[in-house]
């Protein structure tokens, strides 16, 4: 197709790392309340440490993430200009609201958690107040908008012109939900693995939570590649986003702590620390390069002015 | 399957805007100078694209008119054809702009607020509001908006707000020599384009449209544009989308497909962790 001497026909957001390292912080610390939660409701004994581990670390990699967004703006000191509004149609306005909510949910969590481990023994009263609070409702509620906070920032790249993006507007929100989990899931097997006097029990629980989200991590992947078709998908099928999607997303994010991974399902094989230790930091390294890889492989699509054609074009 | 939507658009009642008519376009650029002169807008500096007279490339922050040259002279294998038709020696050429969408995609994104409907239905960037979050900018079907990353705010073509208020056209359709642009009340601008459209076809301009119509350009949940154009080739020729889409129709049914795939996935974890009390 003949287009204006290869110029773009939209323009690209102005977002990198910042917002990609936000993506994955947001998605990884939704996915350690859902996982904690989870594990506090059905987990029993096994899931103790899970749900500790799980509540702090929620807290701890949801820290930065306001920071990071923030400072992406082109006038950071506006940013509560952002509060003025709530536009059910935008999903960067729901997801600022959906941030705050979630941030009160895990700050009380690990509030919660810390006085139940014994954490805040100088703030008797504080301590008293936060264990009488009921901690498995609290999370239960608290997964609703764990599961949008890992989950819209997928709506947020479909609902924009970038054919890449707005193609696969079904399948986005679904694919960062599943990598967040395997990131979650990954990052609390992390700080388990390297903690003395952490069961099999625990870790096998992990592992296999870990293997359901990395399946379906690449369902979705696989099912949007496809959707994608030749022109669109160019950016995923040739160039450095192909490689990194190939290698570093598909064989070392999702194959390899696959294969580390699968036999948790098997109740009589020996999960290994050193095991869980490579699987979890693979899958959290993979869960990184997909967010760099859609959105890289989106700002490519919106320069490609014949995937804007095609995403276009009249259907007569 | 369109055809009943040619011509017409869901512009409201007292919306004003352009109609840009490429057949009278002589690009002479003066929009393009009238705008920055009026506007205040900082030069883009210097550069030769090599894309025929077109050395400013693309509607920027900086550049609110922007006049594509096509040349279709050669045919795709480069030769140079023995007759050429005499209409505009096929060298087109458009004054592009902003389109002002009836549904904006840049002003369902914006999360601040910053982007609003004026009283003349045009779509204004407020830059007291504006955080320069950015999102306006992909979320624009037709690249408009742009991040101006020396001020770290959005930019876009007010349609002359300052200039509407005081009664005053925009400076753009002021300044130009052939009335190519016009300005005015959109349901007399598609009227006229109705008509020129028809016109160019009886004299024999077979790929005579209306760009902006519910048809063509303003598809996909927009409902029409408010700055209308009369194109005599596929619109793609010109870099503009055939039939672009509101992105926020996907929205609500995007955050559905996510709801529903967390209910599973909620429950594989369920299944997953359970263990004995």
């Amino acid at each position: 197709m003949k287009s204006y001497y290869g110029a773009p026909l939209i323009h690209k957001p102005h977002w990198q790392w910042l917002i990609i390292v936000y993506f994955f912080l947001g998605g990884l610390s939704s996915a350690c309340y859902v996982i904690a939660s989870i594990a506090r409701l059905v987990g029993g004994q096994a899931g103790r440490p899970i749900t500790r581990v799980g509540h702090y670390m929620a807290l701890l990699t949801l820290i930065p993430s306001p920071v990071l967004l923030i400072l992406d703006l082109g006038r950071p000191e506006r940013f509560l200009n952002m509060l003025r509004v709530i536009k059910l149609r935008s999903p960067m306005s729901l997801g600022t609201w959906g941030l705050i909510v979630y941030g009160g949910f895990v700050t009380l969590s690990a509030a919660i958690q810390a006085a139940e481990d014994g954490l805040l023994h100088r703030f008797g009263w504080l301590a008293r107040l936060l264990r009488a609070l009921p901690a498995a409702t609290l999370g239960a509620l608290g997964t609703l908008p764990g599961f949008f906070v890992g989950g819209y920032t997928g709506v947020l790249l479909a609902a924009t012109a970038v054919p890449l993006w707005a193609k696969n507007a079904l399948l986005l929100g679904p694919l960062f939900l599943a990598s967040a989990l395997s990131s979650g899931a990954a990052t609390i097997t992390l700080v388990l693995a390297l903690a003395r006097g952490t069961s099999g029990a625990t870790l096998r629980r992990l592992e296999r939570l870990d293997v359901l989200a990395l399946l379906c991590e690449f369902a979705l992947l696989a099912a949007a590649y496809r959707n994608l078709g030749p022109i669109i998908g160019r950016p995923l099928r040739r160039g450095k986003q192909a490689r990194l999607l190939r290698w570093g997303v598909l064989a070392l994010g999702i194959a390899l702590p696959l294969a580390l991974q699968i036999k948790s399902f098997w109740p009589y094989a020996q999960i290994s620390r050193l095991g869980a230790l490579l699987a979890s930091s693979l899958a959290l390294l993979g869960g990184f390069a997909l967010r760099y890889t859609i959105v890289m492989a989106g700002r490519n699509s919106a320069d490609d002015p014949e995937a804007t054609f095609v995403f276009t074009q009249k259907s007569e | 399957m369109t055809q009943h939507l040619l011509g017409t658009t869901g512009a409201r009642e007292g919306a004003v805007g352009f109609l840009t008519d490429t057949t009278l376009c002589i690009g002479c650029k003066a929009c393009e100078v009238a705008c920055k002169q009026w506007n205040q807008l900082p030069a883009d500096g210097l550069e030769l694209l090599g894309r025929s007279y077109d050395n400013t490339g693309d509607l920027g922050a900086t550049t609110w008119r922007h006049v594509a040259f096509v040349e279709q002279i050669s045919d795709s294998q480069g030769r140079r054809p023995s007759d050429l038709k005499a209409f505009q020696s096929n060298w087109l050429m458009l004054s592009d702009v902003c389109k002002h969408c009836v549904n904006a995609g840049c002003m369902e994104a914006c999360p601040t607020g910053a982007i609003i409907r004026t009283e003349f239905d045009t779509v204004l960037i407020q830059p007291d509001i504006c955080n320069g979050c950015g999102y306006c900018v992909p979320a624009c079907p037709f690249g408009v908006p742009d991040f101006n990353h020396h001020d770290g705010r959005v930019f876009k073509c007010t349609l002359c707000y300052d200039r509407l208020v005081d009664n005053l056209e925009p400076a753009c359709a002021k300044a130009c020599p052939t009335d190519s642009i016009r300005f005015g009340p959109i349901q007399d601008l598609m009227e006229r384009a109705v008509e020129r459209v028809e016109s160019l076809k009886a004299q024999g301009v077979e790929g005579a449209r209306i760009y902006g119509d519910r048809a063509l350009g303003g598809t996909g949940g927009m409902d029409g544009l408010n700055a209308l154009f009369v194109l005599t080739a596929p619109p793609e020729v010109y870099n503009l989308p055939a039939t672009p889409r509101l992105p926020q129709r996907q929205t609500f049914r995007a955050f559905a497909s996510t709801l529903a795939f967390a209910l599973g996935l909620g429950l594989a974890a369920a299944i997953a962790l359970r263990g004995e009390r």
